[in-house]
């Protein structure tokens, strides 16, 4: 499973459109990024090109039009909370629940899903783990209804530098494959084709985001990054 | 749901700050019952902090306005500002949880100098994050925390201000959670630190409502500054159960309504998620979290406690605002009065104090003066021009 996670509406929607519509044919799944400003959980480059999106005033509706034109591949949607909330948790369900295959959220931890769900959402929250999860935690995601699992593999935000065949790292990946018999996606920190053939050893996928990121102003560029990570 | 306050609270936060937060939750259980811990938290408090802290009957004042004004003097603790509190309380939990290094964030400094003190004391090390709009507006703060021993962050990003410190040091957080301590400075952010920082801050109202108890009277209100909330919910907290009490929180109320141009959140902001849980919060329809305004920098975040929230709802509390001028007016006033110099923060409780003072006829009044205002002093002056 390849990924990658662009933000919706940068640097402007035709740019957006553009690297969309080509990652939709290529990338088994995309991540689109809807922008918040106080993103916590992103490193510079992405939480800079977000606060460009907030400045710029782009609808949700309209970053989920362009979806809705061109996508091929699961499409993610991730985001922060309130983002969500603030649409109305039923509401935004209700309109994309069959559009989209999964959220990811970054300020929701899963024992916060509940929350979400008792409040009328119901498309598929994905869940995390990270090195610091417990057995029990990890446990609790056998009855997951989303397609996979996140393994944020940094301490850390998003573009951080990571060992990715550090013992550690490779044996918590193995045993949350065992103990959910789900599929595990890397994400944070992946930079290069050499970075996901690491992480394919042992991971059934992988996202790219700041990489992915940096190059939505420039598609000529970013198809040719795209190119180098999936051929 | 653990964690809430009716509907308010929660933890929203990255996964990666569950296990931390858990940690931090159940050693808090245990070290809030420890006869060891308390008894060296309570002589810190004593000895080194200057507590109990008095209770001030202001004469002048109460004859000026027609009523009875008591003020609880936090401003006389060390370093300035009922933040000590908290921050020993914190501190001395990290360190018997084992951790070597503490962070803060710090809008008007005075947490930040509180938790760089109790570093210095403790013997930890300690890195405070700070917007660059309010490092310049209080450099006196920034100065003294360098020189008591801390690093410190000015983060240039967003809104320069308390919001960005947070995110930053929630950041710093995440990646450092095995070996260092999140010093939150107020009674918000994810469960367990909205009842942690409470627990440390209800000092104020146990001692108040002790006071209150040997003259054998209750106060009629009690008025509170609200940032974050932490001065107030201490405060509050002695007096809960006492039905006949009126609390009342006082926010920012900026220059005007207008979005953007005050930090009122309990007036104008709506139930959102915000930097760690469900609370009242400055947001816009989309989502995006509001600019803020106040002329003090302890006021100006777009957030408040969760348990500010559910006091709101649920009617035990009220909610009021003071705008700039009120609380920079209310600050002289005490300065003229009774030779008070309030910090701007504890200025906007004064200020609506006397806004509204025919409400307050024939009552008795207790203010929390939550910090004095020796920070505050280049802000008063450059906005009270030709009045002093
Ligand atoms: C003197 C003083 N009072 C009040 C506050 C507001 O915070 P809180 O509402 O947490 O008491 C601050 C914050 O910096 C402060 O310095």
């Amino acid at each position: 499973m390849k990924g990658f996670y662009i933000l919706g509406g940068y640097p402007d929607m035709k740019k957006f459109e553009e690297v969309f519509k080509y990652l939709a044919e290529k990338a088994d799944f995309v991540e689109v990024g809807l922008a918040y400003n106080d993103p916590v959980a992103d490193g510079p480059v992405i939480a800079e090109a977000a606060s460009k999106v907030v400045k710029s005033n782009i609808k949700i509706d309209d970053i989920l039009k362009i979806v809705e034109a061109y996508k091929k591949s699961k499409v993610y949607i991730m985001t922060y909370a309130n983002i969500f909330y603030q649409y109305g948790l039923m509401e935004f369900s209700q309109k994309y629940g069959k559009l989209i295959n999964g959220v990811i959220v970054a300020d929701l931890p899963n024992r916060m899903h509940g929350f979400f769900y008792d409040n009328g959402f119901d498309i598929p929250i994905i869940p995390f783990v990270t090195p610091e999860s417990r057995e029990e935690d990890i446990e609790g995601l056998k009855g997951t209804k989303a397609d996979f699992i996140y393994f944020v593999g940094v301490r850390g935000v998003t573009g951080s530098n990571v060992n990715f065949l550090d013992d550690e790292l490779v044996e918590k990946v193995k045993f949350v494959k065992k103990m959910t018999s789900k599929k595990v996606v890397f994400g944070f920190g992946i930079k290069t084709k050499n970075d996901t053939e690491k992480v394919m050893t042992y991971a059934d996928g992988f996202v790219i985001g700041t990489e992915a990121v940096k190059r939505q102003t420039d598609t000529t560029q970013f198809k040719r990054f795209i190119n180098s990570i999936i051929e | 749901m653990k964690g809430f306050y009716g509907e308010f609270g929660g933890q929203f936060v990255a996964e990666t700050l569950i296990p931390v937060l858990d940690e931090l939750d159940k050693s808090f259980e245990l070290l809030k019952c420890d006869k060891d811990f308390n008894d060296k938290l309570n002589d810190l408090l004593k000895n080194y902090a200057g507590r109990p802290t008095p209770i001030y009957y202001a004469e002048n004042m109460s004859k000026k306005y027609g009523c009875k004004v008591y003020f609880k003097r936090e401003d006389l603790l060390h370093t300035g500002a009922h933040k000590i509190n908290n921050s020993l309380g914190q501190a001395l939990s990290a360190k018997k949880m084992g951790k070597k290094r503490i962070i803060a964030e710090t809008g008007a400094g005075q947490h930040g100098v509180a938790t760089a003190t109790v570093a210095a004391l403790l013997n930890l090390k300690c890195t405070v994050y700070m917007g660059s709009i309010d490092a310049k507006r209080q450099s006196m703060n920034v100065k003294r925390m360098k020189m008591l021993g801390a690093e410190v962050k000015v983060v240039d990003e967003g809104t320069k201000t308390l919001k960005d410190a947070v995110s930053a040091a929630l950041r710093d957080w995440v990646s450092s959670c095995n070996t260092t301590h999140y010093v939150l400075g107020s009674a918000l952010g994810p469960y367990p630190f909205p009842k942690i920082v409470s627990h440390f801050q209800s000092v104020i109202g146990k001692e108040s409502r002790e006071y209150f108890e040997n003259l054998g009277i209750m106060p009629d209100y009690i008025i509170a500054c609200v940032g974050g909330g932490s001065n107030a919910i201490g405060m509050f907290k002695g007096f809960l159960d006492v039905e006949s009490v009126r609390l009342v929180g006082v926010e920012a109320g900026g220059i005007s309504d207008k979005d953007g141009e005050h930090a009122a959140r309990m007036s104008f902001g709506k139930k959102g998620i915000f930097q760690g849980s469900l609370s009242y919060v400055l947001t816009d329809k989309s989502g995006q979290i509001s600019n803020v305004h106040s002329v003090s920098a302890g006021l100006d975040y777009a957030g408040v406690g969760p348990e500010h929230s559910f006091l709101k709802e649920i009617k035990r509390c009220e909610y009021h605002y003071a705008r700039d001028k009120e609380a920079l007016d209310g600050c002289l006033e005490l300065c003229k009065l009774e030779g008070i110099l309030p910090a701007l923060e504890s200025s906007h409780a004064v200020g609506y104090f006397i806004k509204n003072a025919s409400k307050f006829k024939d009552k008795t009044i207790l203010i929390n003066l939550s910090g004095r205002g020796d920070k505050d002093l280049e802000i008063i002056l450059e906005n009270m021009e030709g009045a002093i």
